[in-house]
């Protein structure tokens, strides 16, 4: 199963596609799709670029990244594993 | 150090003012992501993993409190709380907004600071010597040139759009502390037939996936057509680099696959037909640009200081402090400081914003409110009297600025890695992390003396991993993290390149393989002998024995 | 600024990509030259423009393809006339990122002043009576050599250039200036009426230090067609002669300059009883660094250093400028007096500020 994913304009924050194809912030929001949808919602954000930048697929299992990448899109869902970022969370 | 003028504020203003343009035409869909990539980076503004990254110039790494504040204030008011100081005397911002950089860009402009040219396929920051101006066995002080350099390269009409980044280090003296050999282009200060000053030319130097050492093209390139010389080299590299393959863009691969002769024949023949009249730098802009880098007004102080002397008997804590990280002065009864950012489990090159405040207020107070930043992602007060050295010990301290780690095996480079790199295969900083807790010990530290391990996350090598004594690598092997090492590189003036000592390890092998590397050296090193000497001496076999303990396995 | 065009029909075309060599082969034989971008990334388009127009071409060079409005002062710089659009493409922009910087630093093939020229031509306004002040009281005392050496201080940021008449005394001022540096920039005004010995002087002199860069100034030829055409303009009108041939063309060789040093002496005229070491005069810094020197000052100088001397002088010539107006002096007089003889006139004009020469 996939999901979609980019970056947003305004801000850079990872973001997915979640229901009727809206930007959330949370994998857990994303809508997990099969790989035909997938395709036709990669190409449906990709229209988008003034929301979504650089969209691509994500191989997952429910909603656990599951593919090569699986480290960094674990890390992209949840921020970084260390250092200063974690002493101030964003606002 | 260089100030603006009008002219300088202007041209920084205006920036700004096209970048807001830009931002405004990629919301308007004016530009595509494909052409805004390319306009933002050569402002700095890169898309990582989980936000926008700024990096911010600091020209040759030479700064004030003023200008430490306002870093400072960015970081409170627009990220979070922190920056990140780079081996090309940059710092980095990680959380920023596309709809922040405008102002942010306005707040540097307002302290003559900029991010113009800190990314893209264009002349990057040129960096020198940390010490510069300050270190005794320099000829000249290298940094009105880099200065000269920064401005002729700032949005050059013609080599804004290049094959690929070009990087330049300048250095006035033999001893290389600015890494030259590993830039596109590196120059050195040597005296020419005249007198005069002149420069010593190394082309093709580079890491990343195909890494070199540069070379040398040219012996003494009188100062007045230095801006030439380096117009006929990157026009060459700009008309006959590839564009094929991203890879095999930098200048480093058209010297390696045509060979240098070749390449300096092109060079000359475009340094022939040069306007060189219009390239001449003019002697009185020279001059006036020499003029802002006069020396502080010094005291004529005596070469001993009791104060000093004092505190190194009172307190070992500050003569750990002063073996390690103060630096010897040009200037009797002075010593440059260096400012580690590497305590013992943080991230390397990472500062908060009270600490850069703190920073800024002990410039002020004690270096003639003047600040470096180092190519090992340290900071430098580089003029501080020895009589005050322990008071800005003491408040270093209070800061937690004063680890006595500098050029020891905890003073590691390391790239962000994959908790914030989009390019990254793997993870930097808690490698770096782990090593430094467990080298913890400053006493086996100073035991082992100058050794500088360097780490990447993945081929780039911003880490500059194959210039490390020790090299880490990130790679990654079917969604898993490894780490390649290597062994015996070095950036100085006897460059190398180090050597691969086998296949990758995984993340917790690696920190026990790194100590066992180091006590292999503790036990076969020579009287006198550093790291690299010996490894120099001896080469990787008995190295990569350690790491893979393989000797143990035979003798079990 | 750069044109913007339409179509594709401007001339013959070649891509960016192709090699230089051929690039230039095409331009020998076309006076408009179409270079295609394959990429906006792709920059070999703009080192191709520098390189032809160094090289010489002049006709027209338009750019093509695949270019963005924030490149366009790229493409002017590096030697573009215009650039092809696509029908209804946004010329706004291109003309707003055209015009987005005011200057810039570095010199290109473009015209315009760059940031260093015109810092130059700023350093130009600054205050020179101010720093003409201080370089008095900061050589007060000191002698002519430190003199000189102060103004030729790289920090001051001054371009010194000297005027030299080549005459009895200037060998010994000209040794001063080359003993601290030969390629200071020598200002010789050539009246075409000057004795044949001050030119071989010239030449001799100039050899003997070591000069590397003496300047001979002609008066404007087709000034002088309307003036003097038949030479004789000093016969009826020597201020009117001295205005053609010396304080007219002096401004033209001494535009560059800011800063000016001469040989003039306080004791050799009325008009120079108050001379300082360093005067402003319409705007440039004069530096006379034997101000306080007399005639027996230059004698031992000449004669210590061992300098060639001009060949009038044994002849009785003290002062020697053209020879309709000079003549030797007798023991006793005047050094100048043998200057405009017999006319109520002691200078020139060249060192008098130019209003009093206009009149």
């Amino acid at each position: 199963m996939k999901i979609v994913t980019a970056n947003r304009l305004s801000d850079g924050r990872v973001i997915y596609a979640g229901a009727d194809n809206q930007p959330v912030e949370q994998l857990a929001q994303a809508s997990v799709l099969d790989e035909a949808t997938a395709e036709v919602v990669l190409a449906e954000v990709a229209a988008r670029p003034d929301v979504f930048v650089n969209p691509y697929l994500v191989e997952v299992q429910d909603h656990t990244p599951s593919g090569r990448d699986r480290l960094k899109e674990r890390i992209r869902a949840t921020g970084p594993t260390v250092g200063n970022s974690l002493v101030r969370e964003p606002a | 150090m260089y100030r603006y003028d009008e002219f300088d504020h202007a041209l920084v203003r205006e920036r700004v003012e096209e970048f807001s343009d830009q931002v405004a035409r990629r919301a308007s869909g004016a530009l595509t992501e494909d052409e805004f990539k390319p306009l933002r980076l050569m402002n700095g503004v890169y898309l990582q993993l989980h936000a926008y990254m700024l990096r911010v110039a600091i020209p040759y790494g030479t700064f004030n409190s003023r200008q430490m504040r306002r870093l400072a204030h960015i970081a409170r008011t627009y990220d979070k709380g922190y920056g990140h100081f780079t081996t090309r005397t940059n710092i980095q911002y990680n959380w920023p907004a596309l709809t922040d950089l405008p102002s942010i860009l306005s707040d540097l402009a307002e302290v003559e600071m900029h991010a113009i040219q800190t990314s893209g396929n264009c002349i990057r920051n040129t960096t020198t010597d940390v010490f510069a101006g300050a270190a005794d066995d320099e000829i000249e002080d290298p940094r009105p040139w880099c200065e000269i350099i920064r401005q002729w390269s700032t949005i050059h009409p013609e080599f804004s759009f290049l094959p690929r980044k070009f990087k330049i280090a300048v250095i006035g003296a033999e001893k290389d502390r600015a890494a030259i050999r590993t830039h596109d282009v590196g120059l050195q200060i040597v005296r020419g037939a005249d007198g005069g000053t002149a420069f010593r030319v190394f082309v093709g130097g580079g890491q990343g996936r195909l890494p070199h050492i540069g070379q040398e093209i040219a012996s003494r390139v009188p100062a007045a057509d230095l801006l030439a010389y380096l117009t006929a080299i990157l026009r060459a590299w700009n008309l006959l680099g590839r564009r094929d393959n991203i890879h095999k863009a930098r200048i480093k691969i058209l010297v390696a696959s045509v060979g240098l002769e070749a390449f300096r024949e092109e060079v000359d023949k475009h340094y022939a037909t040069l306007r060189h009249e219009d390239l001449r730098i003019p002697e009185d802009e020279a001059a006036r640009i020499q003029a802002y880098f006069a020396p502080p007004p010094f005291e004529a102080l005596p070469k001993a200081s009791a104060p000093f002397d004092r505190a190194l008997l009172a307190d070992p804590d500050f003569a750990r402090f002063a073996r390690n990280n103060v630096r010897r002065h040009r200037q009797s009864g002075y010593a440059s400081v260096v400012v580690s950012l590497k305590p013992v489990g943080g991230v390397p090159g990472d500062i908060t914003a009270d600490q850069m405040d703190a920073v800024a207020d002990l410039a002020e107070r004690y270096s003639f409110d003047e600040l470096r930043a180092a190519y090992e992602q340290n900071l430098v007060l580089p003029h501080v009297k020895l009589d005050e050295v322990p008071a800005l010990w003491r408040a270093l301290h209070e800061v937690g600025l004063a680890t006595a780690n500098a050029d020891l095996a905890t003073d590691v480079i390391a790239c962000p890695g994959l908790d914030y790199c989009s390019l990254a295969n793997a993870r930097s900083i808690p490698v770096a992390q782990a090593l430094s807790k467990r080298l913890a010990d400053m006493d086996y530290q100073e035991k082992l003396g100058p050794v500088r391990i360097n780490m990447s996350g993945c081929i780039n090598a911003c880490g500059h991993h194959h210039v490390g004594h020790i090299g880490v690598l990130g790679v990654d092997r079917k969604g898993e993290e490894y780490y390649q090492i290597t062994v015996g590189g070095s950036p100085d003036e006897q460059a190398a390149l180090g050597d691969i000592v086998g296949k990758s390890l995984p993340a917790d092998e690696v920190v026990p393989a790194i100590q066992r590397t180091l006590d292999r050296y503790l036990e076969i090193r020579t009287d006198g002998e550093r790291f690299i000497d010996t490894v120099r001496r001896v080469g990787p076999d008995p190295f990569r024995d350690a790491i893979y303990e393989t000797l143990d396995a035979a003798n079990a | 600024m750069l044109q913007t065009l339409e179509g594709g029909q401007n001339g013959p075309r070649l891509s960016v990509t192709t090699p230089l060599e051929e690039v230039e082969a095409a331009a020998a034989v076309t006076d408009v030259l179409v270079l295609d971008f394959d990429a906006f990334r792709d920059g070999r388009g703009f080192s191709l423009a520098a390189v032809l127009r160094e090289r010489g071409y002049a006709g027209r060079l338009i750019a093509a393809g695949k270019v963005l409005p924030d490149q366009a002062r790229h493409l002017r710089r590096s030697g573009f006339d215009a650039v092809e659009l696509a029908p209804g493409a946004d010329t706004t922009a291109w003309d707003r990122m055209d015009q987005a910087f005011s200057a810039s630093y570095q010199p290109a093939v473009d015209p315009a002043p760059t940031i260093w020229q015109r810092r130059r031509a700023a350093s130009n306004d600054r205050d020179l009576d101010a720093l003409a002040d201080r370089l008095n009281r900061e050589t007060a005392g000191k002698d002519a050599s430190e003199i000189v050496k102060a103004a030729l201080d790289p920090a001051l940021g001054l371009r010194v250039g000297a005027i030299s008449s080549f005459g009895a005394e200037s060998a010994a001022l000209l040794d001063i200036i080359a003993s601290e540096n030969r390629d200071v920039p020598v200002v010789f005004l050539e009246t075409g009426q000057h004795f044949l010995q001050t030119l071989s002087y010239r030449t001799q002199l100039t050899k003997a230090l070591g000069l590397t860069d003496v300047r001979l100034v002609t008066p404007d030829a087709s000034e002088k067609a309307t003036l003097d055409a038949r030479d004789d303009l000093w016969k009826t009108n020597a201020d009117a002669c001295c205005d053609l041939r010396k304080v007219r063309p002096l401004a033209r060789a001494t535009a560059g300059f800011n800063a000016l040093i001469t040989g003039r002496k306080r004791y050799q005229a009325s008009t120079r009883a108050k001379l300082k070491p360093f005067e402003v005069l319409d705007g440039v810094l004069r530096i006379n660094p034997l101000a306080n020197w007399d005639a027996d000052d230059v004698e031992a100088w000449l004669d210590e250093n061992d300098l060639p001397r001009h060949p009038l002088v044994e002849q009785g010539y003290r002062s020697i400028g053209c020879w309709p107006c000079t003549r030797a002096v007798q023991d006793g007089e005047d050094t100048r007096a043998g200057r405009w003889s017999g006319m109520d006139k002691v200078e020139c004009g060249i060192h008098l500020g130019r209003r009093q020469v206009a009149a």
